[in-house]
């Protein structure tokens, strides 16, 4: 109860300074954003006539029970989010665990105080993005007070046994399994778990109406099972709704809290040791012992970007989890459809634009991250660079190279995607090589000029540069200068879309190399005017206040 | 504290060690109640391993410890409802005031909320806190979130202190203000055990000593009795020499 208190008051203290007030704010913007999307999803396709004729067809109360459940499904994808990337750094990392275990409680009160708060959390979230879609429903159905007052309770059913059994999950395996290779699956558990979240996001605001409302037909079937909390929360509403629930219908959501309660209580005895272990475990993957480092500035400085990805377990599986992104993505065919499905151009160019257009999204999936690596994350270092004899050209250059080698992971992430999902031949895979090569250089340039803009991105006393404002205009202002730079691809490609006989394959063929000898050149043109200015801001940047 | 034992803090051939590598190696210890213990040693020398045996933080790899006349293994509650430790990163709340968060550890170890003011006033007093006492804690420099961890601890009135390090980070009024506060405690009582590498502050106020050199106890004692049976040297050089000595030795299987 002293915990809890507590983390109230924290969370009542959290507008008191001005970072605080920019992520709550932030938070409670996105909250609103995926309620508001859920709210209008639901509205879009509950009146769907080929829906509610269906629903005549079947009956209400089996019908609503499966869609109800569609509508709760959002609530364990939040809790593996959350219990496999957030409330595992909780579990072992948070710093205040060394008070919790100091002080005369209980072993398992300091975990459980991680489940109370991963399962708030959970819940605010699986509110956001369940919530408005199911009262959508309720409000269709003949549905009293009693349902939706059951909602909340239904949400906790659907997030929390998942969070439990994830947490006792973690904590048995550092308890019996620790060291190095655990911390690296608990490492690429969190980062797919955090890109899959994400990736279902962006899956759930491609998907077309008519998709789901087939979605919905086939969740409305009375045979179609659904997960036991899923299915134990869906009953309960649709029993509320039609007035008839009681007891029996409640004792199943209480009985999954109870007995993942249970559970996780049986786990949390041995999260003691099991902290212990976790801590044992830390070391860094890779020592590089009896390497030496390069005399020259930029590779000295480039070679310590490589380092701290290698040594940590994290980042390196980023980059694995980046992959399954863009396979996904390039698998659903996400922004290429369109492209793909114009068959007044040649197939060979089809090809290569759809390629193209999933380079282009990839790359912006980890421009902020690699824009990071000129300033942003370099927090103790900081006061180093300033100290250090004033070569900033030296040092941005260094960087640079570092963030150009790690830009050629989405490109060969889109070849291997490219070769087995949309059947590239080489000719295809060397022209799409050709011109990403001059649009890689124009991201550097890019990166180049926001990643040091002394305005967005001067870090403070202590060489941190919080993320708040500045750093999302920053964002915004990289996502479209990059947008701007690659401008004039997108209207070539429109402009041949609406002069589909301008060319045949046989002169397009001859015009390949012009393509991408005019790729390569503006790109350089826009990454060496992106170096020069960079290498301005960077100097600036270095300076003191 | 009538109940209390003599000896408040008890190892015998106490060891640790991390992955097969054994940073400390049978530690034999007997601190008194009362007392004012300091341990030195290099960088990586056990000292943090030894606090964090003695705080129950974590499982021994051998041998035994006793404090306040019980082991962890038997009543580890117990044993935390009587000890403070001050860890070298203390483990604030941000989102918390000073002030709430000596509030939480006061109510987590069952302090009644008027000894809790009254001691929290007079710690924050003492250690020059009133102007951070309503301020969050994500604010505050590393010497004064120090300060206000220990004012937590003190607040419990602990009757075994563990420090680590516990002037790092403190300017020299905190500092000197830390080491009267520490032997007011020991004056009510309180056995204080703490890790430095400050070998002056050792020497103005420890009642023993004890030197760790690659996970073993080398040496022990009074800080005059050190110094005299090093040919009167200052606490400095019995230092160095003791840490070069076990070091040739570590190093020189003969």
């Amino acid at each position: 109860m002293k915990l809890l208190l507590a983390d109230l008051r924290a969370l009542v203290n959290l507008p008191a300074t001005a970072i605080g007030r920019r992520a709550t704010f932030g938070l409670l913007v996105g909250l609103l954003l995926l309620g508001a999307l859920s709210w209008w999803f639901a509205s879009t396709v509950a009146d769907n006539p080929r829906l509610l004729l269906l629903l005549e067809q079947r009956g209400q109360g089996a019908s609503l029970r499966g869609l109800l459940g569609y509508g709760l499904m959002a609530c364990p994808m939040v809790s593996t989010w959350l219990g496999l990337a957030m409330a595992q750094r909780q579990l072992f990392e948070t710093p205040e665990l060394w008070l919790w275990r100091t002080a005369p409680l209980p072993g398992w009160r300091g975990p459980l105080q991680v489940l109370l708060r991963a399962a708030f959390l959970s819940a605010v979230w699986a509110g956001a993005l369940a919530g408005p879609f199911v009262v959508a429903l309720l409000r269709r159905s003949p549905a009293g007070p009693t349902a939706y007052a059951l909602l909340p309770v239904a949400i906790v059913a659907c997030t929390l046994p998942l969070l439990a059994t994830l947490l006792s999950a973690q904590i048995a395996m550092a308890r019996f399994l620790s060291g190095r290779a655990l911390r690296m699956v608990f490492a690429a558990l969190a980062g797919a778990a955090s890109v899959g979240f994400t990736l279902w996001l962006l899956l759930q605001l491609f998907t077309t109406r008519q998709h789901r409302v087939q979605e919905l037909v086939d969740a409305a079937a009375p045979t179609r099972a659904l997960p036991p909390t899923i299915e134990a929360a869906a009953q309960l509403l649709e029993r509320a709704a039609s007035g008839t629930a009681g007891l029996a219908d409640l004792l199943p959501v209480l009985g999954w809290i109870g007995g993942a309660t249970a559970l996780f209580f049986a786990a949390a005895l041995l999260h003691p040791r099991a902290h212990e272990r976790h801590l044992e475990a830390d070391r860094p993957l890779w020592r590089g012992r009896g390497r030496r480092w390069p005399a020259s500035l930029p590779a000295a400085i480039r070679k310590k970007e490589f380092a701290q990805v290698l040594q940590q377990p994290g980042a390196l599986i980023g980059f694995v989890v980046f992959a399954v992104l863009v396979f996904g993505l390039a698998q659903q065919q996400v922004l290429v459809t369109g492209i793909l499905a114009n068959f007044r151009v040649p197939r060979e160019l089809r090809v290569v634009v759809a390629m193209l257009t999933q380079w282009f999204l990839a790359v912006l999936f980890v421009l902020y991250t690699h824009m990071g690596r000129l300033s942003l994350w370099d927090g103790a270092q900081w006061s180093l660079y300033m100290a250090a004899p004033p070569r900033p050209r030296a040092i941005l250059r260094g960087k640079l190279q570092a963030i150009a080698v790690f830009l050629l992971w989405p490109l060969l992430l889109v070849i291997l995607a490219g070769v087995k999902l949309l059947d590239a031949d080489l000719l295809a895979v060397s022209r799409f090589v050709g011109v990403a090569i001059g649009g890689t250089l124009a991201a550097l340039g890019v990166i180049a000029v926001v990643g040091t803009w002394p305005r967005l991105m001067r870090p403070d006393r202590d060489g941190q540069i919080l993320q708040g404002g500045k750093t999302f205009l920053a964002a915004m202002v990289m996502v479209t200068l990059f947008e701007v730079t690659l401008a004039p691809a997108a209207i070539a490609w429109w402009w041949l879309g609406d002069h589909p006989h301008s060319f045949t394959s046989a002169e397009l063929a001859q015009l390949w190399p012009h393509i991408v000898g005019l790729a390569i050149g503006y790109g350089a043109l826009v990454g060496l005017a992106g170096l020069w200015l960079g290498g301005r801001n960077y100097r600036r940047l270095l300076q003191p206040n | 504290m009538s109940d209390a034992p003599a000896i408040m803090i008890e190892t015998r051939g106490l060891g640790r060690h991390y992955g097969g590598k054994w940073a400390l190696q049978g530690l034999d210890l007997a601190i008194a109640r009362g007392e004012l213990y300091g341990f030195l040693g290099q960088n990586g020398a056990g000292k943090t391993t030894t606090l964090r045996l003695l705080a129950g933080l974590l499982q021994p790899s051998a041998g035994q410890l006793r404090v306040a006349g019980r082991s962890h293994a038997d009543d580890s509650a117990a044993i935390k409802q009587r000890l403070g430790f001050v860890p070298d990163t203390p483990p604030l709340y941000d989102y918390l005031t000073g002030r709430q968060y000596v509030a939480l550890v006061a109510s987590l170890w069952r302090v009644d909320r008027r000894a809790r003011d009254e001691r929290c006033d007079r710690l924050f007093e003492l250690l020059a806190l009133g102007d951070a006492a309503d301020e969050l804690c994500k604010g505050y420099s590393h010497g004064t979130r120090k300060k206000v961890h220990l004012a937590a601890v003190l607040v419990t009135a602990p009757e075994v202190l563990l420090l680590d390090e516990p002037t790092t980070g403190l300017d020299p009024l905190s500092t000197r203000r830390l080491k009267e506060l520490l032997k007011d405690e020991v004056a009510r009582g309180t056995t204080v055990m703490f890790s430095t590498h400050v070998l002056e502050t050792a020497e103005q106020i420890c009642h023993r000593v004890g030197v760790l050199a690659r996970g073993r106890l080398v040496a022990e004692g009074t800080v005059a009795a050190l110094r005299a049976a090093h040919g009167g040297q200052s606490l400095e050089d019995v230092f160095v020499q003791l840490s070069d000595t076990s070091g040739a030795s570590a190093q020189d299987p003969a």
